[in-house]
């Protein structure tokens, strides 16, 4: 077999972490991407997908690892590779003519060939008529075609982008992702392989001819997945349905493993350390709602009824597993006791509910500790930050703070005052259930 | 004299590098001071200053001229000073307290360094005291030009960043088409900001006694000066108009254009176009389009030749390089005993004023920061019910918003005599027409500051007050004056900084032959330039420095911290 376009080895990436340490975005990743292909990279938020793309290009350089281009490794930027921008990234003060020229500013082109070259890119996306608008003037899906041009305009072996058509509007990166598979099946452009980076699967299957997924905390990949549909694909064709789905459940294993997930260690109190799911409880609630008539539905069917990607709704669902409201038994999402229960309950008694199953919680437990170990009933939020650092070092503490403080609010467990910056107790009323 | 709202961060306890400021301050002081004292210039010729109206146009010219140069010298500070500050690493640490303290430094502070060095290296031209009045002119427009840009500069959003260098944009192409694009709307909004701050202190720019030195440029400041001191109704009056005619010729030919321009730097679609004529008639005219056209093959030509089309190491200039950090420690330490030498000797300079002098500084400094206080909180009370009314009405605030920035770019100093010679008709002294004279030279930003704060409320905001049926006063407690208090601080920062400066010209005046006067530390100020006594100067500059100083630390600092987190309208 050829070599490969390009080799990613054991690539490491690591930021500055709020707590002085450091958080590790990327976790040895490998992954060969060979000519002639689409390559999705799909994850939740915060995998660090996007990171990814950009030490492939060479934005970022990883903290450790190699990736190698045509078996040669790399330094500095790739020449090769061109990248379109999730916010299009436009120089408002010039033009959609000059924004796309600015890409070839450092190619030594005759006029002639620079402003040929220009001409055509913006043809193929079908932004002519609109050369000497500015970037205000355009629509979001006008825009990205600029950032597209921009990115063509190169004319690279790589076409990379970052989650390119979320800003957009449904109808319109509809439109736009069955132009970019144009672009590509038909060869007009240099372009022979696209790496892109998605939180959509039905993009990812849309577009890809492999799928790559990432899990987070830290990013590393979970499943490398070959989809065969030819192009054109159809969304409504049963056959992509069923990859669809092959995929859903792919995911949901690698976030819901069968077996059980090795022990983790115990906290002071005896609770298990891990950290809350970014979700709100409103959503996790609604989640309830829709589970009540069925008992029970498929993460599939729960994405297709609540209209929301899969990654969004599998912080829902891992919410309300914590809550010992809903069980996921084999990719299913199953109401359990608890969470008729809660169902069922009018307000006030929810809120006695849910501040009994906080208390079970680890970050819960951390708060309230502090708070009755504190003399004056306030804790300063610096405090509990540098605890959830140091017991949960792969997780952002800012992050698990706001959801903390959204739920405590909603069960009455302690307050918070974002003025001050600091927990404080109340009195808790005599737990019932 | 305008600092700047995004500088104040969080409050920090005092730390080293506030020692090391005081350090720097007490220095830089001391530098100011010992010039004077090293070149005691030789004695010079006085032009004559002529009142009559037909040498108007040549004076004003000159003065415009002044202006245009210092404003020349001011964009040019900005633009080594903000890229500096903003990207050199480790750099903002020390220039942006530098920047702090240089700002607080009242305009006469600089006035006998600058003036005395000059003319002591041209002493046979007026060069020495033109480069002097110049300079003079642009400590009066530096600041929040630098302050603006460097903001901006932090500010370069990292995805146009990351395709900059993408393109592998040069250093020059990066600085231009996007960190000086990127700033150019802030620029320039504060470059109107600067040129009005530029005037405030052109009379004394133009004409000051130093010592026994009697310094005169013409001008239209010098003019104005004679004018008063000989009382000349009708020569004061035509100056008036002179300076006015300038401020206006300059917004509609300079800035209204440059506005209109700028437009295209912003990322929003403008949706109240302001019309600029001037700027209409060059975007249509043939002149544009040459100009244009020979600047695109110039650009053209001096292409560089065409490199291979290698992969450049990209160059980033300034992070890291270990093979310099030896000489910058030797340059940082060579800055350090500097510093630490300058202020051991200040302090050996202000130990040589007796125990009555201070007294009577400190004193000075309670009776000016009184007059301040006073002139901010009557200010106060009426533009921030004015301003809110205009604000609400947008109609209102497109007609009356470029008179107000007329009338806050006119000095006030210039018509400080008219109300003085009122005040004493009823008797009231300096040391209470003082306070008026303050307000009329600061209550314009906050007037400016308030009609922006009141317009950014949601219309929504108001119904809901409506539906909820809030009374009077709960609508100002509830809505109002949270909705605006961002930029009401703004305004206050500024007003404050500009009446510190601004009562250095109204606690000590020269008026129909005589000398007015009153306790505060400008008339302080003033005495000593005049009398030439340094020791004293250095003194009382430092105080003011400090005064300021230490306010926008104590005060303004945790305000504006709370300004932000709290009452920010999210959009």
């Amino acid at each position: 077999m050829a070599t490969p376009l390009l080799e990613i080895r054991h690539v490491f990436q690591s930021f500055p972490g709020a707590a002085g340490g450091s958080v590790e975005i990327l976790h040895d990743i490998n992954l060969d991407i060979r000519e002639h292909e689409v390559v999705a990279i799909l994850g939740p938020s915060g995998c660090g997908k996007s990171t990814l793309l950009r030490a492939i290009i060479g934005l970022e350089p990883p903290a450790s690892g190699q990736i190698l281009y045509r078996g040669q490794v790399q330094v500095g930027l790739n020449p090769s590779t061109a990248l379109v921008f999730q916010n299009f990234a436009l120089f408002p003060w010039l033009t959609v003519q000059q924004n796309v020229a600015v890409g070839l500013s450092h190619l030594s082109l005759a006029a002639v060939e620079r402003e040929q070259r220009v001409r055509q890119v913006i043809d193929a996306v079908g932004l002519a008529g609109s050369e000497e608008a500015y970037p205000k003037e355009l629509s979001g899906g006008m825009k990205q075609r600029v950032g597209l041009a921009r990115a063509l305009a190169v004319q690279p072996e790589i076409l990379c982008m970052d989650e390119p058509f979320s800003a957009l509007d449904v109808l319109t990166s509809e439109t736009l992702r069955n132009e970019v598979i144009d672009l590509y099946t038909s060869k007009t452009t240099p372009v022979n392989t696209i790496l892109m980076v998605t939180h959509s699967i039905s993009e990812g299957v849309f577009m890809a001819t492999r799928l790559v997924v990432m899990g987070a905390h830290p990013g590393a990949i979970r499943a490398v997945f070959d989809n065969p549909l030819p192009y054109p694909r159809d969304e409504h064709h049963p056959e992509f349905l069923a990859l669809i789905q092959k995929l859903h459940a792919l995911i949901t294993q690698a976030v819901f493993p069968a077996e059980p997930a090795p022990a983790i260690a115990a906290g002071a109190a005896g609770l298990p350390i891990r950290a809350i799911p970014g979700a709100s409880l409103s959503s996790t609630i609604g989640l309830l709602e829709m589970l009540e008539d069925d008992g029970h539905l498929e993460l599939f069917e729960l994405t297709r009824r609540a209209h929301v990607e899969l990654s969004q709704l599998l912080l829902v669902v891992k919410a309300a597993e914590m809550l010992d409201w809903v069980t996921t038994p084999g990719g299913l999402v199953e109401l359990a006791a608890a969470g008729r229960q809660f169902l069922a309950a009018d307000i006030k008694t929810r809120k006695q509910l849910l501040n009994a199953t906080l208390r079970g919680l680890f970050v819960f437990d951390l708060v309230v500790q502090a708070l009755k170990q504190s003399a004056n009933n306030e804790v300063d939020e610096a405090v509990v930050l540098d605890q959830l650092a140091r017991a949960l070092p792969h997780e952002q503490p800012p992050r698990i703070l706001r959801t903390v403080v959204a739920w405590a609010r909603y069960a009455e467990l302690f307050k918070y005052s974002s003025i001050r910056r600091v927990f404080h107790g109340l009195r808790q009323p005599t737990a019932t259930p | 004299m305008i600092s700047d709202r995004q500088f104040i961060r969080a409050p920090r306890a005092f730390g080293w590098i506030d020692l090391a400021v005081a350090g720097l301050l007490a220095a830089l002081i001391y530098a100011l001071v010992t010039v004077v004292h090293e070149w005691g210039g030789p004695l010079r010729q006085v032009p004559e200053i002529h009142l009559e109206a037909r040498y108007l146009p040549l004076y004003t010219l000159l003065s415009l001229s002044r202006g245009v140069i210092a404003y020349g010298v001011s964009f040019l500070f900005t633009m080594i000073y903000g890229y500096a500050m903003a990207r050199v690493v480790g750099a903002e640490r020390v220039m942006l307290p530098v920047l702090d303290i240089l700002q607080s430094i009242p305009v006469l502070g600089f006035l006998p360094g600058f003036v005395l060095g000059l003319v002591y290296l041209f002493p046979h031209h007026n060069v020495g005291l033109e480069i002097a009045s110049v300079l003079m002119i642009f400590t009066g427009q530096v600041w929040n030009m630098t302050f603006s840009f460097y903001s901006s500069l932090k500010s370069v959003p990292p995805d146009l960043v990351a395709v900059a260098r993408l393109a592998r944009m040069s250093w020059w192409e990066r600085f231009f088409r996007l960190d000086l694009s990127f700033a150019a709307t802030g620029l320039l909004w504060n470059s109107m900001m600067s040129m009005a701050g530029g005037w405030f202190f052109l009379m004394v720019s133009e004409a000051f006694v130093l010592g026994e030195h009697d310094f005169r440029l013409p001008g239209l400041g010098s003019y104005m000066s004679l004018a008063i001191e000989r009382g000349d109704g009708r020569a004061q009056l035509l100056g008036v108009l002179a300076m006015l005619g300038m401020i206006v010729f300059v917004d509609q030919v300079v800035w209204r254009p440059l506005v209109a321009w700028s437009h295209k730097f912003t990322d929003e679609e403008s949706t109240k176009a302001s019309g600029s004529w001037f700027w209409e008639r060059i975007r249509r005219s043939r002149l544009l389009r040459t100009g244009t056209w020979l600047w695109e093959s110039c650009r053209r030509r001096s292409k560089p030749a065409p490199v291979a089309p290698v992969i450049r190491g990209e160059g980033s200039g300034f992070s890291a390089a270990p093979a310099r950090t030896w000489t910058k420690r030797l340059a940082g330490g060579a800055i350090g005993v500097g510093v630490l030498f300058g202020a051991v000797k200040y302090v050996q300079l202000l130990t040589t004023l007796g125990g009555s002098e201070w007294l009577h500084l400190l004193g000075s400094t309670a009776a000016t920061f009184l007059r301040v206080v006073i002139a901010v909180v009557l200010a106060s009370l009426w533009t921030i019910p004015v301003g809110v009314l205009i604000g609400r009405h947008p109609r209102w605030a497109r007609v009356l918003q470029p008179v107000i920035q007329m009338a806050a770019s006119f000095p006030a100093p210039m018509i400080f005599p008219v109300v003085v010679g009122a005040m004493l008709v009823f008797g009231t002294g300096l040391g209470v027409s003082s306070v008026v004279l303050l307000l009329l030279g600061t209550q314009w930003y906050i007037l400016f500051n308030v009609i922006a704060g009141s317009s950014a409320i949601p219309r929504e905001l108001w119904e809901v007050s409506r539906l909820a049926r809030f009374s009077w006063r709960h609508r100002w407690q509830q809505l109002i004056l949270p909705a605006i208090f961002p930029s009401l601080l703004t305004g206050w920062i500024t007003a404050m900084g500009g009446a510190w400066n601004a009562s250095i010209v109204a606690e000590y005046m020269k008026y129909h032959g005589q000398t007015l006067m009153t306790t505060g530390l400008g008339a302080a100020i003033s005495q000593a330039t005049e009398r030439g006594d340094f020791h004293l100067l250095g003194a009382a500059v430092g105080i003011m420095a400090v005064t300021v100083v230490g306010f926008n630390r104590l005060v303004w600092r945790p305000l504006s911290h709370q300004a932000q987190t709290r009452f920010t309208l999210e959009t």
